[in-house]
């Protein structure tokens, strides 16, 4: 019964940020108050703030079970580390170091993959030439090149920027392809009847139905690239998210580790929120399609 | 059948001399004959229908004209020109409508204007009047910034046709432009298309169509002359002269002429119909 109701809840979750027209709302006037207390029980902010209570709940229980500081704060003690950090501004330097560098990384591989993802996709020579080498190095973790980074950049800023554009790369490059190679030929075909050129057909046609097999890649990028910076800045870089917690891991202050790792969790979780929008503001038709959600 | 015979005194629209197309499957170098020796004329400014059992070649002869595809032998002329490669001057209306997701009503239908040759020459202004112009034909002013996954089938396909007239063809060439859609829809855009396509023969610019269909029905209801095809490999097997007098409307569909039309070409194909299901 229990496993029942959590694939309920699950499927909830991942079913109302997707459409959310779909869940039709009664007006509150002619509604029961049965059915008043069934939207409240699935109202979006509930469902989310109840798996964060459940989560938090744990957490306190293990911390109380483990009762050392050290290896696991409660959840108080990260909670006043983090209004600490936050209001010394420490916090926020280092996310805008974090994100800054995230950004530069990601114009940097999607400025690389794309074009070259329709290229691959265009001209069957480039593809069978350069697929092989994308698929040798795509199942070789980012991390793996952070030693011989170290060699090449040295600790600093570009070390971290490298790993994310490489990790952010592939899938940006792959979707890309996918989704070039996926354009119904048709399309192609009404605009060729339509006396539109070959550039046109490629900017106005190839370039829009590729778009949200594209925006899906960057939102894999993301996620890639965002978990890749913490280990590039745990070794690499004197600044950072990743930085900050080896730091305050050295100095034993365990709460602190404990916010910055929060922090990258919720810079992720609002980032990912930021690309959904920006996903259904840019691919407006790709929604109910079941692409890119 | 040799095309001198063709029983007209006007120069064709299209000329298509006994064209063949054989595929050749890349991999395992298979061929299919998929028309052969196809030969037909078309006069201009009458809407000619082609009917004939699934898988017969129909699409392929229309994508050949619309120079999607080339033939393997034989030749497809319009107005004494070679046709080659596709343009603007043969519009195509295919089966799913091939509209572009990511486009509203008018910016569809304004496509050719705005990115193909059809716009050349013409201000904005003049562009914007036209998308208006058809966008009202087909009567989607209310939808007209609507994209189309927001539309039912029949507006889509109402879409459709304004983006084919609003590139100003000579030519229409429609894949079963009707076929996706419900019973009831269809017959309604039957009679939409001729008050359209008729409406433009009152300004003394009737446009040539060729219209493929497997409704038999359908083709009588639309056509001048109808071309039956048999298949295996597709070739012309009769072409019958619709002698029901324009305008027509809803209710030429009880007069028994068009029983009897409908029924000389469904047994012309019958055989077939039946062979290819058994």
């Amino acid at each position: 019964m229990v496993s029942l109701m959590e694939t309920r809840s699950a499927k909830e979750l991942s079913e109302i940020p997707v459409d959310p027209s779909a869940v039709r709302r009664p007006a509150r006037a002619t509604m029961s108050p049965g059915q008043l207390a069934g939207r409240f029980w699935r109202a979006r902010w509930f469902v989310v703030l109840r798996a964060f209570a459940v989560f938090i709940a744990l957490w306190w229980g293990v911390s109380a079970w483990v009762s050392s500081p050290i290896q696991m704060p409660t959840p108080a003690k990260v909670f006043d580390a983090f209004l600490g950090l936050a209001s010394s501004g420490e916090l926020f330097q280092h996310i805008w170091i974090s994100t800054q560098r995230l950004l530069v990384a990601l114009v940097v591989a999607t400025t690389i993959a794309v074009p070259l993802g329709f290229f691959m996709a265009l001209n069957r020579e480039a593809n069978a030439f350069i697929d092989p080498l994308v698929e040798l190095l795509r199942p070789i973790s980012g991390i793996a090149w952070i030693p011989l980074g170290l060699f090449i950049f040295g600790v600093g800023g570009t070390l971290p920027v490298f790993i994310m554009a490489y990790v952010a790369f592939f899938p940006l490059l792959l979707n890309t392809v996918d989704g070039v190679k996926g354009i119904d030929r048709k399309l192609l075909a009404a605009a060729e009847t339509m006396g539109v050129s070959r550039r046109a057909r490629l900017t106005h046609i190839a370039v829009p139905a590729a778009l949200p097999s594209v925006m899906v890649g960057f939102r894999i990028a993301f996620a890639s690239a965002w978990a890749a910076i913490i280990a590039a800045e745990l070794i690499g870089s004197p600044s950072g998210l990743g930085f900050a917690i080896e730091w305050y891991r050295q100095l034993l202050m365990s709460p602190k580790v404990f916010a910055f790792i929060m922090t990258i969790g919720a810079v992720g979780y609002l980032c990912d929120l930021g690309l959904r929008a920006l996903q259904r503001k840019l691919t407006p038709w790709a929604e109910g399609t079941g692409i890119g959600q | 059948m040799t095309v001198a015979t063709m029983p007209t005194s006007q120069k064709p629209k299209l000329r298509l001399q006994n064209v063949t197309k054989e595929f050749v499957a890349k991999r395992t170098g298979q061929k299919t004959l998929a028309v052969s020796d196809f030969s037909l004329d078309v006069r201009p400014g009458e809407f000619l229908c082609v009917v004939g059992p699934s898988g017969c070649g129909k699409s392929t002869v229309l994508n050949m004209i619309a120079g999607l595809d080339q033939p393997t032998e034989g030749s497809i002329v319009m107005d004494g020109q070679l046709v080659t490669r596709p343009g603007a001057e043969r519009g195509v209306m295919f089966q799913d409508y091939a509209l572009f997701p990511w486009k509203s009503v008018r910016d569809n239908v304004g496509f050719g204007l705005k990115h193909g040759t059809p716009g050349n020459g013409l201000s904005p202004v003049e562009r914007r009047e036209r998308v208006d112009h058809f966008v009202k034909m087909v009567g989607l002013e209310a939808a007209a910034t609507k994209y189309p996954h927001q539309l039912s089938g029949g507006m889509r396909q109402r879409v459709a046709l304004a983006r084919l007239l609003a590139n100003g063809p000579e030519v229409l060439l429609m894949d079963e432009p009707l076929g996706a859609l419900d019973a009831q829809t269809r017959m309604v855009l039957q009679v939409e298309l001729l008050r359209i396509w008729g409406e433009a023969a009152d300004h003394g610019e009737r446009k040539t169509v060729v219209f493929i269909t497997h409704g038999i029905d359908e083709a009588v209801f639309l056509a001048d002359r109808v071309v039956v095809m048999s298949s295996h490999p597709g070739r012309v097997s009769a072409v019958i002269d619709i002698d029901i007098p324009r305008p027509r409307t809803e209710h030429i569909r009880s007069e028994p002429r068009f029983g009897q039309l409908t029924d000389e070409i469904w047994s012309l194909i019958r055989d077939e119909a039946y062979q290819a299901i058994a």
